[in-house]
């Protein structure tokens, strides 16, 4: 309970500081509210999120239920690589694939000779829905694609036997008990939609967003009148998630054994053209873009690229984002038992804050931890040090290991507990042999999330790290800021790859069903 | 197997974390929050760190983050000297009395024209606002002779602009300062009604003048300059609107030292440094900026500085100041 509470109010700190700054700078709340342009731009920032969180649950869910449990052919490795997108900072992803598909760009120059020689305007919503869901699907493939890999195939299997068709079975039986995991997903993108800047900035859609970063100096009342604003947004959608999750089916995850796979006949190759024109939208095509850069840089005149200077940030990105990864997930499973086993009150508002922490955008989160330390008795020496930037990426990100944490939690049947009471074992070894194992899967799939969130981050980084730390996220910026495609190039691949490493050591190796 | 992977994280994590000195509170070395990024501006000050024997740390990040950063630290900003890629960021950090004056000596190796008025803040080099334009879409004989003229209906849909971008608000801001307020309105609402592209930033819309998907954009001189050194076939040039036009205004970076420095003297030191011979070429040089001291001439490549609009912004005699030009922007309908 007083475990609770704390994490609570940590993670209730951006919002504190938010707050403060709107009374501090006397800000026009209600003016702000009721205003044409910022009603504008928050109906933007809704639609986008409702069309992109729409579209990402039948694309993240489709995608997990494809890998997992279909015959597709090369599961094992869109395995490790569906997962990916997730991991290009948005303004990156947005830039490379624009630039592939603009009008003059790659694929017209590709395609031009065959009759396609004018592409698609891809700006303003259209553009920022597709870019979206493209590079967030992710956040609902990886909990969905977690919580098939422990279903129980008997009720499957029972189906089938009864003669229900692949389609039947699926809606019938698979989708009611990967409900929560699709809710908690498409909760994170619909965060992360209004949180975005990135992504909406490049494609031209002027969202809550936008605006509080072009007034973020020089009329800094309004930028923390909209910040509230989103803020608050977010915490209502979050209590109306919660209010209906409450209806959720609970399934337990017992006896995983082998999934039952189905086989898709004459499908299979469907499925596997649907699965590549995703991922060369989401994933080939701009690290194709970034190749065709960093190639073009590199054996160009102005060659002088250092490779070895990606070095020591690759290490910093991968140490820094595991230990993130880690701390997250132990920081909010207690949180998660206490909202998913024993209801109780003061964890569901500890994960409301934890979770609709992460449509605050991370400058403001990175401006929040700046001022609770600096102000708070003893951290001050902590300023500026490894740990407070981590402990920012756990406020930022605790959102994504929260719903996975919480999906993995209500997956471990209680009469197991109660079982291994009964024959004497303490609370901790029940946790470490009868919990932890089983929400093994879940976990690791909450901490995936966070991982590839954190190698990512632009702004907190920037602005918390420990002085002379350099990531791959800032060393991209550096680059990005003054026109050095090439360097940036070079380091977005790597960050990609090592990505892609990491995905694979973590999801691969530990699958049951390969 | 597993177990040990579990236990053995958490243990690399506070191993990690134990292994952080505690260095920020080190007053003896000088703090430099740079808006420049690394790639143009470090050799200078490792440089300056070799030189002076003067130990550095520095914190790289967007101008705007920094200055917010350094008004959240208040008293307990670590920062000694900052460095901004535009006025608009050093102006607000000295709006809010975070800056200190810096000394006559160090004033006078630059032009009054780009300094502050107050004498809190000095330009080390500059950035040309030029209209990038493909080759291949747009003869230069049709190119106007003032910005102004851009809102002319024949160049509808036809010029890029990057509204939130800060050197797009700074050329309206000395729009303003120069010909007032009713004509940058007016100029901004007649680009709005031309339905001039908007782009992200300046890299967004010299890699959209290469490719041909739009003729011509308002830009900052060097991206092109950049953009062609790594492929130099594209198509793309600078043009310099003559005669000293608003629109080829000279945007200067700004150094400036922390009112709330501990390490005054050694600050100062940087920034005259900055200004010094050798680093005014480097920027000649390395990075195809305007040096602003020490009789350095640009690259070649570059229109003489005399033939362009220099002007530096006063924020307090402008009405409003950058908070201002954002409403002009916001209300011309140029984002919409």
């Amino acid at each position: 309970m007083a475990v609770s509470m704390l994490i609570g109010l940590v993670f209730a700190g951006p919002f504190l500081y938010v707050l403060w700054r709107n009374i501090t700078l006397g800000s026009d709340l209600w003016g702000e509210l009721t205003s044409a342009s910022t009603l504008r731009a928050m109906t933007r920032s809704v639609t986008l999120a409702t069309a992109v969180s729409l579209s990402t649950a039948a694309l993240g869910t489709a995608l997990a239920w494809l890998t997992t449990r279909t015959d597709v052919p090369g599961r094992r490795l869109w395995r490790v690589l569906a997962p990916l997108p997730l991991v290009f900072p948005s303004f990156v992803g947005a830039a490379a694939l624009l630039a592939a598909v603009a009008p003059g760009g790659l694929v017209e120059e590709l395609l031009g000779p065959v009759g396609a020689d004018r592409m698609p305007d891809l700006n303003g919503f259209d553009g920022a829905w597709l870019v979206l869901t493209l590079f967030t699907y992710p956040y609902v493939y990886l909990p969905v694609a977690a919580r098939l890999t422990l279903l129980p195939s008997s009720l499957e299997e029972s189906a089938r036997l009864l003669g229900r068709g692949p389609w039947s079975v699926f809606r019938t039986i698979v989708l009611p008990q990967c409900q929560g995991a699709i809710w908690a997903g498409t909760l994170l993108v619909f965060l992360y939609t209004i949180s975005d800047f990135g992504a909406v900035k490049l494609l031209r859609y002027n969202t809550l967003t936008t605006q509080i970063y072009a007034n973020r100096l020089f009329d800094r009342s309004q930028s923390f009148a909209l910040a509230l604003i989103l803020a608050l947004l977010a915490l209502g959608v979050v209590v109306a998630e919660r209010v209906n999750a409450r209806r959720a089916v609970r399934v337990e995850a017992i006896g995983a054994g082998r999934p039952h796979v189905v086989h898709l006949g004459r499908w299979r190759f469907v499925a596997l053209v649907g699965l590549l024109a995703v991922l060369v939208g989401a994933l080939i095509g701009p690290v194709a873009t970034l190749l065709y850069w960093a190639v073009r840089g590199l054996t160009g005149a102005a060659g002088s690229t250092d490779l070895a200077t990606v070095a020591a940030p690759t290490i910093n990105t991968a140490v820094i984002g595991l230990i993130t990864a880690v701390v997250a997930v132990i920081v909010v499973l207690p949180v998660a038992f206490l909202t998913t086993r024993y209801r109780s009150r003061t964890g569901g508002v500890a994960n409301t804050f934890v979770v609709a922490g992460f449509a605050i955008p991370g400058l403001v989160v990175a401006l929040a931890l700046v001022f609770w330390v600096l102000n708070a008795p003893l951290l001050g020496s902590l300023y500026q040090t490894l740990p407070v930037l981590i402990f920012a990426y756990v406020v930022h990100f605790g959102a994504q290991s929260m719903r996975a944490a919480q999906v993995a939690v209500s997956g471990v049947p209680p009469r197991m507990g109660d079982a291994a009471r009964m024959l004497g074992a303490g609370p901790l070894r029940r946790l470490s042999t009868v919990d932890l194992p089983l929400m093994a899967p879940g976990l690791v799939a909450g901490a995936g999330l966070v991982l590839l969130s954190t190698m990512k981050e632009l702004p907190a980084t920037l602005l918390l790290r420990p002085t002379n730390v350099d990531t791959l996220s800032t060393e991209i910026w550096n680059a990005a800021e003054d026109g050095f495609l090439t360097d940036m190039s070079v380091s977005a691949l790597v960050l990609v790859a090592l990505s892609g490493v990491l995905t694979w050591l973590l999801v691969m190796r530990r699958d049951p069903s390969r | 197997m597993r177990r040990t992977r579990l236990v053995a994280l958490p243990l690399l994590a506070l191993a990690l974390v134990a292994a952080v000195p505690a260095c920020t509170s080190d007053s003896e070395r000088l703090t430099i929050y740079s808006g420049r990024s690394e790639d143009i501006i470090e050799p200078l000050l490792v440089e300056f760190a070799e030189e002076t024997g003067i130990d550095i740390d520095v914190r790289y990040g967007d101008s705007a983050d920094l200055a917010l950063l350094i008004n959240e630290e208040g008293d307990q900003s670590p920062a000694d000297v900052f460095l901004s890629q535009s006025p608009g960021a050093v102006g607000f950090l000295d709006q809010q009395g975070a800056l200190a004056p810096l000394d006559e000596s160090i004033l006078d190796l630059v032009d009054a024209e780009n300094r502050a008025s107050d004498g809190n803040w000095v330009g080390i080099s500059g950035r040309v606002r030029v209209l990038v334009y493909n080759t291949d879409d747009v003869d230069p004989a049709d190119l106007p002779d003032s910005v102004l003229d851009l809102t002319d209906p024949a160049f509808e849909g036809d010029v890029a602009v990057a509204p939130s971008n800060a050197s797009f608000q700074d050329f309206v801001t000395a729009m303003r300062s120069e010909l007032g307020d009713d004509v940058a309105e007016e100029w901004l609402t007649g680009m709005a009604d031309n339905d001039a592209p908007v782009y992200a930033n300046n890299t967004a819309i010299v890699e959209a003048v290469g490719r041909g998907e739009v003729p011509m954009g308002l830009v900052n001189h060097y991206y092109n300059v950049r953009a062609k050194e790594e492929d130099p076939s594209v198509p793309s040039e600078n043009y310099t609107f003559p005669d000293g036009d608003i629109g080829s205004l000279l945007i200067v970076t700004a150094a400036s030292v922390l009112e709330t420095s501990d390490l005054p003297d050694e600050a100062a030191q940087l920034v005259e440094f900055l200004l010094s011979e050798d680093s005014q070429e480097f920027y000649s040089e390395e990075t195809f900026e305007y040096p602003l001291a020490a009789g350095v001439e640009p690259a070649d490549s570059l229109a003489p500085l005399d033939t362009l609009s220099v002007d530096t912004i006063d924020f307090d005699e402008l009405g409003g100041g950058l908070e201002r030009t954002r409403e002009l922007i916001e209300d011309s309908g140029l984002e919409d």
